[in-house]
């Protein structure tokens, strides 16, 4: 186990090395540059900007140069372990991610905890009464979850706030504590509005594991080693917790490991949509304006993550299920 | 419903301890203002030390507190007089939101922080941080008079040393500027123009020949675009000037903050929404970068505005903008009634929407039409290479205007635009100066889809395929174009395809592709575009910035109909493809119009603007819509925000509505 760990660190920064290239080449993939972006929005508002002063922007910005002299720079700069800046915000990327990195990870958590929390009873309750009533109202419910995309809920409740009770649903915060330094009544004022994020971004995820809990542990229900232990008189709900649902949540614990990455990046359109302050529309913004030193730290990030992450689930999954251990020597 | 605005007792106490000052000078002083800028001494006791100008209770405070001068010192001796509606009373936060750093002109359009500002109907060029300015007869030398006594934010005095700062420290550094923008260029030889200090607070501008634009491009000196004002605070920003700071400090500070070069680090302090420290001229000052959750702009205790009854401006406290990751969210926050004013970011195509939700979001919407020219404009690459049958045709001046017949501009209108703004070709508005008559602002707009067929049969293209479609003389080629359009900004998408559905009915095959605009601007640059579809907002001003008629404008700013003509001038003649007689002739148009002023400036400008109709290179179809930002939602307790307005990115719309003159009512 220990050397499986040890190989996947030792790769870690040739495939970070791999992704950042290929991170900074896709990026830079789509025609024109941070400046062609910047001089399009200028040219949205009717301004139109002199060559001489595009050429001194060019300078100002550093695209004068070529593509590996742009990447070097910015390798340099993650060498000295910092992110580089932004060329949009012209301030350091690091200084960007950190502001928006506790509201992503408090988010992020909350779903994640309202998706677990929902849906490992749900699943294990219609699994258990198979095709009873609530078995059918959780079915259907499930489908619509999985069949919504979020941002197109998100849009939707947003208008029903607004239409039925007046509230713009925008934001984690109301518009005077944005920027207020934190105290008890921000904390209160994000309570009022994070419950809604924290649904949208949970429900596709709660329909998914609540349909997968119910299949897994309808799987194990039947199997021989239920009907043994019953025989044994093993109670009932002790049986079921901790023998079958135990084996139903493996493949849940293997999804861990895509949560990290996740955790980190929220969710793009969602966010984007209900202006919430978190990395993903930074992210998106960072692509479409294609300001490659700020999308290109968050993107490398976001592959450490998830070769951390899949590290993570893999030394769990041994953890939990002792057969895996027996596989792995 | 949410209150959009709370009143604290301080603010209210503030309210009416100004309301009694007012009162109070009014028993002294006449009630009514002249309009001119001169204004009486109040006939104050002798043994009474009345203060001439009043202020706003959060800076009365500071000044009891010993930690500002008084108000009297603050301003300069001559203040600007700026007039509204109504007296306002001090104090609240206008909310507003934007987009980012991407939409850092959203800031400069509200402080048009500059030497000289628009009228609010764009007519004329008015002093602002100047006190007043001149030309020669020849209009060869411009003279600017600064304000005696006047103060940057920081209480430093703005003198002609700040704008030879510039001149010398910042234009004429090589690191700063790379190459010289051609306003300050002579041209005779291309050398700069030659700025002299007169005194303190006077400094002049010679040119080798005659040039009528200096004002216009003065006012548009401020930031705008990032680019560099003519006055920077010199004092301050000569610690990150490679000319005034040890070579070594000065890289340790680049290297802190960061960046590579000292010219990254000196554009960036410069810059006061990306350096609040940097001191300002504005009603408002940056207190933080627009990088942020929220840019809060706070007043400027040094502002030099006062309004008709000696109160020092702006009237509102502190303006908020807050971020929004895109303009759909930004949208649905101002249809809530969660902004004071906005108008940047608010989508035509939501109007609708916002009427509709007045009364609940406790808002009233203002539109304020475009300046001119024309919202969804059809231009006709000139120079087109990839196929010499269809480069040919869309040569063709015959083939250009049967195409306008052929739109039916008012399906657009009401379909695309709401019903909004009229059909016109590119041309100003009927109140501006260089408009050139009915005649030409609707010269072939009518739907006529048979005069269209006619003039089509006529040029030689009077055979069709089973598809009927028409094609080329003595060939089996169909004619086929393509309409490039962008997804933004405007309707456009929807424009271009009621446009190829008309020119389908009379035999011409139009394909809209919609790109995005990043792919869109490259191939205008590479003269890949046959036919595009932009905004043509530039009339108003087609003497100074880029206008987009000009050749000489780059495809970054311009439209399609030249590209290789525009690669010829640039090079030199080196390069690209020589222009037309007729495209000569609007260069010489635009350059002689430089040099002339007033009446005869206006007659050169419809000169310009009859050739640019009848050769319809760029075809209009609906203009003086609100399209970009001219939907104004104003909260129902903000005043003196005009009905009407100039609307144009070189007036700095909303600024030239004087944005420091609005306020709260109690």
């Amino acid at each position: 186990m220990l050397r499986i760990i040890l190989q996947r660190l030792i790769l870690l920064p040739i495939l970070l090395i791999l992704f950042s290239i290929i991170v900074f080449w896709l990026i830079q993939a789509p025609p024109g540059d941070f400046l062609t972006s910047y001089l399009a929005t200028v040219a949205s508002s009717g301004s139109s900007i002199d060559d001489a002063q595009v050429e001194a922007m060019k300078v100002q910005f550093g695209l004068d140069q070529p593509f590996h002299i742009q990447y070097l720079r910015w390798m340099e700069n993650l060498l000295h372990g910092n992110l580089g800046l932004s060329l949009e915000y012209q301030l350091p990327n690091s200084q960007l991610i950190g502001e928006r990195l506790l509201l992503t990870v408090i988010l992020a958590l909350l779903s994640f905890l309202f998706t677990w929390a929902i849906a490992i009873p749900a699943g294990i309750y219609s699994a258990l009464h198979k095709n009873s009533i609530l078995d059918y109202f959780f079915t259907i419910v499930n489908y619509f979850g999985v069949a919504t995309p979020n941002f197109m809920l998100a849009l939707i409740l947003m208008w029903l706030a607004f239409s039925k009770f007046g509230v713009s649903i925008t934001n984690l915060f109301s518009s005077n504590f944005i920027d207020a330094p934190w105290s008890w009544a921000r904390v209160v004022d994000l309570a009022k509005h994070i419950w809604l994020p924290m649904i949208i971004l949970g429900i596709a995820g709660t329909a998914r594991l609540t349909r997968i809990m119910r299949a897994n542990l309808l799987d194990e229900l039947h199997k021989p080693y239920v009907v043994a232990a019953r025989a044994k008189g093993l109670p009932e709900w002790k049986l079921i917790f901790r023998y079958p649902v135990r084996l139903a949540l493996n493949p849940l614990i293997s999804t861990i490991g895509w949560y990290l990455p996740q955790l980190f990046s929220g969710s793009l359109i969602v966010a984007t949509v209900m202006n919430l302050p978190n990395i993903g529309p930074l992210l998106l913004h960072a692509l479409t304006q294609q300001d490659m030193y700020l999308a290109g730290s968050i993107l490398l990030i976001y592959c450490f993550l998830t070769i951390i992450g899949t590290l993570i689930s893999d030394i769990l999954l041994a953890w939990l299920d002792p057969r895996i251990r027996m596989e792995g020597a | 419903m949410r209150s959009s605005r709370r009143i604290t007792p301080l603010a209210a106490l503030g309210c009416f301890l100004i309301l009694s000052l007012l009162l109070a000078g009014c028993g002294s002083t006449p009630t009514a203002m002249p309009t001119s800028t001169a204004r009486p001494l109040p006939t104050a006791e002798p043994t009474i030390e009345v203060p001439k100008y009043a202020e706003a209770p959060i800076l009365a405070d500071e000044v009891k507190a010993g930690k500002l001068p008084p108000v009297d010192e603050r301003l300069p001796e001559n203040p600007l007089v700026e007039e509204a509606e109504s007296i306002g009373t001090y104090g609240g936060t206008w909310r507003r939101g934007f987009l980012g750093p991407s939409d850092y002109n959203g800031y400069i359009r509200i402080v048009a922080d500059s030497l000289l500002v628009f009228s609010p109907d764009g007519t004329q060029v008015l002093p602002k941080v100047a006190e007043s300015y001149e030309s020669s007869a020849d209009f060869k030398t411009w003279t600017i008079h600064l304000r005696k006594g006047g103060k940057w934010s920081d209480g430093s005095p703005l003198t002609a040393d700040d704008i030879m700062f510039w001149y010398v420290d910042v234009l004429n550094n090589k690191d700063l500027m790379p190459s010289v923008p051609s306003w300050m260029k002579n041209k005779d030889d291309g050398s700069t123009v030659q700025v002299a200090k007169v005194d303190d607070y006077t400094v002049s501008w010679t040119y080798h020949s005659p040039n009528t634009t200096w004002p216009l491009e003065i006012a548009n000196k401020d930031n705008g675009d990032r680019s560099y004002p003519v006055f920077l605070p010199a004092t301050y920003m000569k610690q990150f000037h490679t000319d005034y700071v040890d070579a070594a400090k000065l890289n340790q500070m680049v290297a802190d903050a960061g960046f590579k070069t000292w010219a990254e680090l000196f554009a960036n302090k410069k810059n006061q929404a990306e350096n609040p420290e940097r001191p300002g001229t504005a009603a408002w000052i940056p207190t933080t970068a627009v990088g942020k959750e929220v840019m809060v702009m706070k007043r400027n205790p040094y502002y030099m505005g006062v309004d008709t009854a000696g109160n020092q401006l702006p009237y509102i406290d502190e303006v908020r903008m807050i971020y929004f990751a895109d303009a759909a969210s930004l949208n649905v926050a101002a249809i809530a009634g969660e902004f004071d004013e906005q108008e940047r970011q608010i989508n035509l195509m939501n109007y609708p929407v916002f009427k509709e939700n007045e009364i609940k979001g406790m808002y009233k919407i203002i539109t304020w039409p475009s300046f001119g020219g024309g919202d969804a404009d059809i231009s006709f690459n000139q120079t087109y290479a990839k196929d010499a049958d269809l480069g040919k045709l869309l040569q063709t001046k015959d083939f250009r205007i049967a195409m306008s017949y052929a739109i039916n501009r008012n399906a657009i209108k009401e379909t695309a635009f709401m019903g909004l703004g009229e059909p016109r070709q590119p041309v100003p508005a009927p109140n501006h100066p260089f408009y050139p008559g009915d005649e030409y602002a609707k010269k072939y707009t009518e739907y006529d889809a048979d005069k269209a067929n006619q003039m089509l049969d006529a040029i030689g293209l009077d055979k069709k395929n089973a598809d009927g479609i028409r094609l080329y003389p003595g060939t089996n080629k169909p004619v086929q174009i393509e309409i490039s359009v962008v997804p933004a900004f405007g309707p456009w998408p929807d424009v271009a395809q009621l446009i190829a559905a008309d020119w389908n009915k009379v035999g011409i095959q139009a394909i809209v592709q919609v790109r995005e605009r990043a792919l869109h601007f490259q191939m205008r640059a590479s003269n890949d575009l046959q036919t595009e579809i932009w905004n043509q907002d530039t009339t108003g001003f087609p003497f100074t910035g880029n206008p987009k008629l000009d050749p000489r404008t780059a495809m970054s700013g311009g439209i399609t109909v030249w590209p290789l003509n525009y690669t010829w001038y640039s090079t030199g003649g080196k390069e690209g493809m020589e222009p037309s007689a007729d495209a000569k002739k609007i260069v010489e148009l635009i350059d002689k119009a430089r040099t002339v002023g007033g009446a005869e400036q206006a007659a050169v400008a419809q000169e310009l603007f009859k050739l640019w109709v009848d050769n319809c290179y760029e075809i209009g179809t609906i203009g003086l819509t609100p399209m970009v930002q001219g939907v104004v939602v104003v909260s129902n307790n903000m005043m003196n925000v005009p009905t009407a307005l100039g609307n144009d990115w070189p007036l700095r719309t909303p600024g030239n509505g004087k944005p420091e003159t609005w306020y709260f009512k109690s």
